[in-house]
């Protein structure tokens, strides 16, 4: 239980970056369109955020320093304001989206409408935003969030054939009918989500919360290594699903009631039921994974004092941010706007994002002032490179994909 | 410049690598501010600087307002640029460790003002995460206000 207990961080960190509200009905669309044509995109995103958060860790658990801090020091100020405008755009959408989310999974449950449960979920993030101690926020939100793992029982469940999932996935198998920019679209969609600039940001400032030191990095590389992949097999747990019972019937994804049917057919409701609490427990995770996120982005730019191990007091600036953009989350539900759509165009945010973010890790990851014997090895630095070509691509493509395809319509 | 004290070997200190955009703690360990500039001593500008003159030095860390200016240009008046002394600087290493209390200084009023007006006023703004045994080492050298 305590090695479980142990990489909560990693498994938190990994659900509110590939299992959010939007990722989770992203990846059904992309089974029921695609198949498990782009599996490999996920396979891809899941190996880049393993190398970035990895090195995020070292540096956060060595030098004691956090991701954003890095930002401002090694690109100045100007690259970093705009990394920061364009990441607490990321943060602020993605958290409504998932105040939404955590209130349309009540939705399902209760059958009241989300829009009434919008502030109670507000509510229950902040107070344990306020009060709830880090170590018992990361356990509880990642251990239930495990309940998502019903989608690959589900997938068992539904008994589909292996061979020709496993046909879907290699390359070149694509499924003919979707246009090839929109297949890029997803790409590049998936790839950001699996990358969310948010994850390394909370990931590093997690490992400070915990006042992680030289002596954890083998925790910080558990974190990594068990999180990512498990986020990662679970989302194509999801497009499975999807491409097992939507993909052939043609029924196509529009919100999260759809991303459940699979789930009814193979498990009936107790799977349901599961899955309905691993949702809640996901997107309240993402809830406070961005919510902290957009808090210690701004706080470290700045050097304002952060964290929760400080009483809120002793974090004053730090704990009003939050609630701000809490009651902005809030508003902005309010006006009626579909939660699913609002993380879709966050996608924009992270073209501008993506690089800035990851390029500066990689320097100091290299800084022997901050990792004496700890800086990356040549291997690890010629994959990262490899990677800030593909995050370098992926975020030129990704507006004009979006533009093109009419954000994959 | 070379930086170096107690007679150690001088060591390179590039501004824009060491110091600038550098997190500023306080006594205790405390974030307190970001190098958002540094201020020199009196360069006369647009005139012949003799000779003999003696080079600039750092005189003051400056943070606050003077971070939009160093991004879009121009310069705040003076009344609004929040210095720390460069001789309050103790160490320069991944951070610059300051040997004043950040209570003490103009540029964490709005900290300050927002504790003492809306968070320090809400119930449980002042209560203290609870402690185990190897909770976090910041929290040891501080306690609770």
């Amino acid at each position: 239980m305590k090695r479980i207990l142990g990489v909560a961080l990693g498994i938190l960190t990994a659900i509110g970056g590939f299992l959010d509200i939007g990722d989770m009905v992203t990846n059904a669309v992309v089974g029921s369109r695609f198949g498990l044509s782009l599996a490999w995109v996920v396979v891809v995103g899941v190996i880049g955020i393993c190398v970035f958060a990895q090195m995020s860790g070292r540096v956060a658990a060595v030098s004691g320093r956090a991701t954003f801090e890095l930002i401002r020091e090694r690109l100045g100020p100007r690259a970093a304001v705009l990394n920061l405008g364009a990441s607490f755009m990321i943060n602020l959408m993605t958290l409504t989206a998932e105040i939404g989310g955590v209130a349309l999974a009540l939705q399902l449950v209760s059958s009241v409408s989300y829009l009434l449960w919008v502030p109670f979920a507000a509510l229950a993030v902040w107070l344990v935003i306020w009060r709830v101690k880090f170590s018992v926020m990361e356990n509880v939100a990642g251990l239930v969030g495990l309940c998502l793992i019903g989608f690959a029982v589900a997938l068992f469940l539904l008994n589909p054939d292996w061979g020709e999932l496993g046909r879907q996935a290699l390359p070149g198998a694509s499924t003919s009918t979707e246009k090839v920019s929109t297949y890029w679209f997803y790409a590049v969609a998936l790839f950001g989500a699996a990358m969310t600039p948010y994850e390394v940001f909370f990931f590093s400032s997690g490992a400070v919360e915990e006042g992680w030191t030289t002596k954890d990095l083998t925790r910080s590389r558990a974190n990594v290594l068990v999180g990512f992949p498990l986020g990662g097999l679970l989302s194509l747990a999801i497009a499975g699903c999807a491409a097992v019972v939507l993909l052939p019937q043609l029924i196509s994804v529009t919100a999260l009631s759809q991303v459940m049917l699979p789930v009814a057919l193979a498990g009936g409701k107790m799977l349901i039921a599961l899955i309905i609490l691993g949702i809640v427990a996901a997107t309240a995770g993402a809830a406070l994974e961005t919510t902290l996120s957009a808090g210690y982005t701004i706080a470290q730019f700045l050097g304002w004092p952060w964290g929760k191990f400080r009483p809120p007091a002793q974090a004053a600036r730090f704990h009003l941010l939050m609630i701000i953009c809490l009651i902005v989350g809030i508003g902005t539900l309010m006006t009626g706007v579909d939660p699913i759509q609002v993380t879709e165009i966050s996608v924009v945010f992270s073209a501008v994002a993506l690089p800035l973010t990851y390029l500066p890790i990689l320097i100091v990851a290299n800084d022997p002032e901050y990792l004496g014997e700890h800086v990356n090895g040549h291997a690890l630095n010629g994959i990262a490179l490899i990677y800030l070509v593909i995050i370098l691509a992926a975020a030129l493509a990704a507006i004009p994909l979006l533009i093109i395809t009419g954000a994959g319509q | 410049m070379t930086g170096g004290r107690d007679g150690q070997a001088a060591r390179w200190l590039d501004a824009q690598l060491h110091l600038l955009d550098r997190q500023v703690l306080d006594v205790h360990g405390v974030p307190m501010a970001v190098v958002d500039d540094l201020e020199l001593s009196d360069v006369p500008v647009g005139q012949r600087i003799p000779v003999d003159a003696p080079p600039p030095v750092i005189t003051a860390l400056l943070s606050g307002p003077v971070l939009a200016t160093r991004i879009f240009g121009g310069r705040p008046p003076d009344s609004r640029m929040q210095r720390t002394p460069w001789t309050a600087v103790v160490e320069v290493g991944v951070v610059i460790k300051l040997a004043v209390d950040q209570d003490t200084r103009d540029v964490a009023w709005t900290e300050r003002w927002v504790r003492d007006h809306i968070i320090g006023r809400i119930p449980g703004g002042r209560h203290i995460p609870e402690r185990e045994p190897n909770d976090h080492p910041e929290n040891d050298e501080r306690g609770g206000s």
